[in-house]
């Protein structure tokens, strides 16, 4: 029994590796958080990362943007080179989505140092499972936010006011409208981020994310909490970032929403990788099965009532 | 889930309008005329207190502040019911009533006292003193009895432009003329009872709702705003009439206030807790005094103004990027206590360099005395001038200098808050983790704000050692840090209005209240535990600040919003 629907076609053509995490392992004291876990993520592709709670998943997302330092393991990121070339003129007829999240040319992999700063200069953004926004700013001041480091003013430019200066704050600000159109928060610009709904915090987060100019776009839960509605929005927002020409690494407890959005698949779980393949394989897997639900045969009490076949509710229905 | 949006109740309906007693308003007018008669009568037997109140028919100073009050009782009560009706839609007439009437009456028993105290008991009190009295009390009980009314909403208050700035142009010589007045006042009773006076009368402004208006204006007519202010302070030296007393008082108030500007850099905007920033103004007054021609100066080393200017605010930025390098690390209280050590450390430093422990820069205890006046070209800051007949002392002199210097703080403040720095400050603040996850350089900022703000505060520096024409350890002990930090969060963290206002504040009452020495410390720590209690945003809000200090208030995080909407939509 499968909850894939008509998927997309996922004929496009899958690109170079833009991230290479390999043998990454966090270890806090005794616990072992993370345990080797190996990650390749190409250009254009949607790779989901599930488990159960506690699997490690959120740890492996910090070692990937920095916030956390590996205890050992390597990730390599083809980044944005340090002097991003600019962006060339879009012409009249192309569409928003394109125009909004411009491709650049990838660069070869190389190390990430573990710092926040210099991931996120690479080009690799994140969000985050519980909403982190800026919440007594509004809409698009959050997304200028984002463009800090795709900007240069110093504190003398800030002083001075040169034309230098008033044209790279005009170019942010048309960029934040621009990102807030894309996911749709257009007309939301002046509200304060605490005052929107919960739906809008998350589309604002990601649009904060796509602000920083990023290859590749990490997802913590972006669906969290939300009704079928919302998740459907959610997942046409995510295409559309996959379209215009960016890697997602998404996060979801939420199975339909996984199976019917990712080209491929990686279980964790206790730390280390299960298994990675096609939503299809993935979702077969007895393993994949028993690490959510329990196996029923070794500990009876544990295996929960609803674990019998047709009355699963979706989210957890292999 | 945390589902932020949570369901605002609904506000509740006002209570059932009181039927409106057909006495009131007659009681009020009845208040106003009581009050009028009684200032032009004598109010103290005694003629040597409080700049003589004792002669009928010729009103004294606090007198006439009495009869000010009275024609604005009288405009608010015309404005309720009468010819000026209109206005009364805007303006919540009622509630600017019960607080003239409660603050008149308030202002009028204190005169009683004052007399009491000032001469032998209240036997010297002449009937017309009661009279005002009565007057105050009847317009109080007016404006209780007096129902409230629905009122039109401020924001939607337009006047033609012209008019509008004329209306700033009346506030701003209403500042300068009140400045003037309360600092032209010898006595402190006289001083006090003027100030109570400015402070009912701005209290009532404020609760009609006309300082709402006003700062709409303001929003709409920024420069001339700006532009207004730094006039009325540059207008003052020439109230003053060469008196040096209140300019010297003006000129500590400026120091004060340009340093303080320098911390709300690093407080207000970035957010940092720095209790030893005196150090930096010591820093760029001891530059100052070693590079001067002062007989006791210890470099060589003789260069012009500007280039000692540029030399002490690069000293003390140093310092600062030599304090912030490894203490920004530590974040908090931690931070707190480590800049604190740090002024202690200026300060014990600045006393040992006296050539028995290393080399004699300093002089040690003793300080550097005897530095000469600026000499800026052929502009001796020490000699006196006269224009259009009016004296302009030396004090006067580096009053002007210091203005211009405080503009350039302002300047550097504004530009900084408004610009990509800002924002990151602001990011840093609102959530340190996501905004290093952004992107944001969080540690460079930190640094950039502790250099910028110890620059600010060196330049300060350099001029006040030529003021005070001398230095010495026991200038920048950590009381005076303690006191910036006060006047940052007495007038507001993160704006200009409140931090140039708490500084005054800070600075102003110390010195014309000298009877009250022994109590400054007492009473400050009083007004600052009354603040954190009901203000902790400060006297002057900086909106995003406010929100930060309620976290939990949904309403005022819409009305803010709503505010910014409409002033997008005015411009």
């Amino acid at each position: 029994m499968t909850v894939t629907e008509s998927r997309p076609e996922a004929t496009r053509p899958i690109g170079e590796p833009v991230l290479e995490a390999s043998g990454v392992t966090m270890r806090f004291g005794g616990l072992l958080a993370v345990n080797d876990v190996n990650l390749t993520v190409r250009e254009g592709e949607i790779v989901g990362l599930i488990g159960p709670n506690g699997a490690g998943k959120t740890t492996f997302f910090n070692c990937l943007t920095g916030l956390y330092k590996p205890t050992s393991g390597q990730v390599r990121f083809a980044g944005v080179p340090r002097k991003a070339p600019k962006a060339p003129k879009v012409k009249k007829g192309e569409s928003l989505d394109l125009e909004a999240v411009p491709v650049q040319e990838l660069a070869a992999l190389t190390p990430l140092p573990p710092k926040p700063r210099a991931v996120v200069r690479a080009g690799m953004a994140r969000t985050f499972q519980n909403i982190r926004l800026f919440a007594n700013m509004t809409a698009l001041e959050n997304v200028m936010v984002g463009r800090y480091c795709r900007t240069s003013a110093g504190a003398l430019t800030s002083v001075l006011r040169g034309p230098k200066f008033r044209r790279e704050e005009e170019a942010t600000r048309a960029r934040a409208q621009e990102l807030l159109d894309f996911v749709g928060l257009g007309k939301s610009t002046e509200h304060l981020a605490r005052n929107m709904p919960y739906g809008d915090q998350r589309r604002l987060e990601i649009a904060r994310a796509l602000a920083t100019d990023p290859k590749l776009i990490l997802l913590d839960e972006p669906t969290a909490g939300m009704n079928p509605q919302e998740t459907r929005q959610a997942m046409d927002l995510i295409f559309k970032i996959r379209d215009s020409g960016l890697s997602v690494v998404v996060i979801e407890h939420d199975m339909r929403f996984i199976f019917n959005l990712c080209d491929r698949v990686l279980c964790l779980v206790q730390g280390q990788a299960l298994i990675e393949g096609t939503p299809d394989e993935v979702q077969s897997d007895p393993r994949v099965i028993e690490a959510y639900i329990g196996t029923g045969e070794d500990d009876d009490e544990d295996a929960p009532q609803d674990a019998v076949p047709d009355s699963t509710p979706g989210e957890e229905k292999p | 889930m945390t589902d932020v949006k949570t369901p605002v109740p609904e506000a509740t309906d006002a209570p059932a309008a009181k039927p409106e007693r057909p006495i009131a308003w007659p009681l009020g007018i009845a208040g106003v005329v009581l009050l009028v008669v009684g200032s032009f009568l004598s109010w103290s037997y005694d003629g040597q207190i409080l700049n003589d109140l004792s002669i009928n028919f010729y009103p004294g100073g606090l007198q006439i502040l009495t009869l000010i009050g009275a024609v604005l009782s009288l405009v608010l009560l015309l404005a309720e019911k009468g010819p000026m009706t209109r206005l009364g839609a805007w303006l919540d007439a009622t509630l600017g009533i019960r607080t003239l009437g409660a603050g008149l009456s308030l202002y009028m028993v204190l005169i009683l006292v004052a007399i009491g105290t000032e001469s032998d008991g209240l036997i010297n009190v002449n009937p017309g003193g009661y009279i005002s009295l009565v007057g105050a009390l009847l317009i109080a009980v007016s404006g209780w009895l007096l129902p409230l009314r629905q009122l039109r909403d401020m924001s939607e208050a337009r006047l033609p432009g012209g008019i509008e700035i004329l209306t700033i142009a009346v506030l701003m010589a209403a500042v300068l003329f009140a400045a003037a007045y309360a600092l032209g006042l010898q006595d402190a009773w006289s001083f006090i009872l003027c100030l109570v006076f400015i402070a009912v009368i701005a209290t009532a402004l404020f609760r009609t709702g006309t300082m709402t208006f006003v700062s709409h204006v303001g929003q709409r007519h920024k420069k001339v705003l700006t532009l207004a202010a730094f006039v009325v302070a540059f207008l003052f030296p020439f109230t003053q009439n060469g008196s040096d007393a209140n300019m010297s008082i003006a000129n500590q108030v400026l120091i004060f206030g340009a340093t303080a500007m320098g911390l709300n850099i690093v407080v207000g905007l970035a957010g940092l807790l720095d209790l030893g920033y005196i150090a930096f103004l010591g820093a760029g007054s001891y530059t100052a005094a070693v590079l001067s021609n002062s007989a006791f100066a210890t470099v060589g080393w003789k260069p012009p103004f500007l280039v000692v200017m540029l030399v002490g605010a690069a000293v003390s930025a140093t310092l600062g990027l030599i304090i912030g390098t490894p203490t920004l690390r530590v974040s908090g209280d931690y931070l707190a206590i480590v800049t604190l050590g740090f002024g202690e450390i200026f300060r014990f430093s600045m006393g040992n360099l006296d050539g028995n422990n290393g080399p004699n820069l300093t002089n040690g205890p003793n300080g550097i005395p005897g530095i000469p006046d600026l000499q800026i070209g052929g502009f001796n800051f020490g000699d006196e001038h006269s224009l259009a007949g009016i004296e302009l002392g030396r004090f006067s002199n580096y009053y002007f200098l210091l203005l211009i210097l405080i503009g350039f703080v302002i300047l550097v403040f504004a530009r900084l808050n408004n610009s990509r720095i800002g924002r990151g400050w602001v990011a840093i603040r609102e959530d340190e983790k996501a905004a290093e996850a952004m992107g944001v350089n969080v540690f460079g900022l930190k640094i950039l704000a502790f250099a910028v703000g110890a620059f600010l505060a060196g330049l300060a520096g350099t001029i006040k050692a030529h003021q005070d024409a001398a230095v010495s350890p026991d200038q920048y002990q950590f009381i005076e840090s303690a006191f910036l930090l006060a006047a940052i969060v007495l007038g507001g963290m993160g704006t200009i209005a409140g931090v140039l206002l708490g500084a005054t504040i800070l600075k102003l009452l110390p010195e014309k209240l000298r009877f009250f020495s022994e109590y400054r410390l007492l009473m400050f720590g009083l007004l600052l535990v009354l603040m954190m209690r009901f203000r902790p945003e400060g006297l002057v809000a900086s909106r995003r600040r406010q929100l930060e200090f309620h976290e939990e208030d949904e309403e005022l995080a819409v009305e803010v919003e709503e505010q910014r909407l409409a002033v997008g939509e005015a411009q």
